[in-house]
């Protein structure tokens, strides 16, 4: 068990994985960048549906479905990026259900038929001029 | 019922068959990252996010979400600075990810003057 561990650790610390993490790859740096969406999602799944974007979430949603394609077919296969848009997917799925069922799930107040107050004044009769 | 995928792929058989060699060059159909392949569509897909934080420029500032427009305009930085340092340099891809940075920022920009100009509002985002 012991032993486990430290071999592990010094995987860790080898050089393969400070040159994979430290120098210039676009293919490690790029995809914890785009983790950021479903981070955020993620996050704002406790906050008002109010705050969701429905186009924002349709073409999040298009977005990561290519890109789950796309990360397997780079070569060499990126499956950092790869989980990144699953998750991405998931998160913005449940974004997307959540706001249609705020929108067409509860009742909204229809805010466009509200009476003006002038209505409700009683008609002053004309004076008479002549 | 319409299946996209195969609509497609009858697009794709279709221009095989139909076009000629000389306008498959043109339009360079077989190239590893054209139209048949999902390295073209892809990033090409990436712009209808730009599209989407055009829309949402209607909406009114307080119904925006802080975090999506933190990380939309991370990731355009962050993505547009790489797409010049990898070989080959991706044009279209850092073209993309500028125009999601501005929409990002722009984002970002409305939610602080709408905070500054409103401090009694409660922050939903």
């Amino acid at each position: 068990m012991a032993s486990l561990i430290s071999r592990g650790l010094a995987q860790l610390k080898s050089k393969e994985m400070r040159d994979y993490l430290m120098r210039r790859e676009k293919h490690f740096w790029g995809p914890v960048a785009n983790w950021g969406l479903p981070l955020a999602a993620i996050a704002d799944l406790k906050k008002d549906p109010e705050i969701i974007s429905p186009k924002m979430t349709v073409a999040l949603c298009f977005y990561s479905m290519l890109f789950m394609r796309f990360a397997l077919q780079v070569k060499p296969k990126n499956r950092l990026l790869f989980a990144c848009h699953f998750a991405n997917e998931c998160a913005q799925l449940m974004q997307l259900a959540r706001f249609i069922n705020y929108k067409y799930g509860t009742p909204q107040p229809m805010k466009q038929y509200q009476v003006p107050p002038s209505a409700t004044k009683p008609p002053v009769p004309p004076v008479r001029t002549v | 019922m319409l299946i996209l995928s195969d609509l497609y792929r009858v697009a794709i058989r279709t221009g095989d068959r139909v076009l000629t060699p000389s306008m498959k060059k043109i339009v360079k159909w077989d190239h590893p990252a054209g139209m048949k392949y999902i390295h073209f569509w892809a990033p090409l897909m990436k712009w209808s996010l730009v599209a989407a934080g055009f829309g949402d420029m209607l909406r009114p500032a307080n119904k925006l979400s802080l975090n999506q427009s933190i990380s939309l305009f991370a990731t355009g930085a962050i993505w547009s600075r790489y797409s010049m340092v990898i070989i080959p340099k991706n044009y279209m891809l850092f073209a993309v990810n500028i125009f999601l940075a501005f929409v990002g920022a722009q984002q970002l920009a409305r939610i602080g003057h709408y905070r500054y100009t409103h401090p009694e509002a409660q922050a939903k985002n």
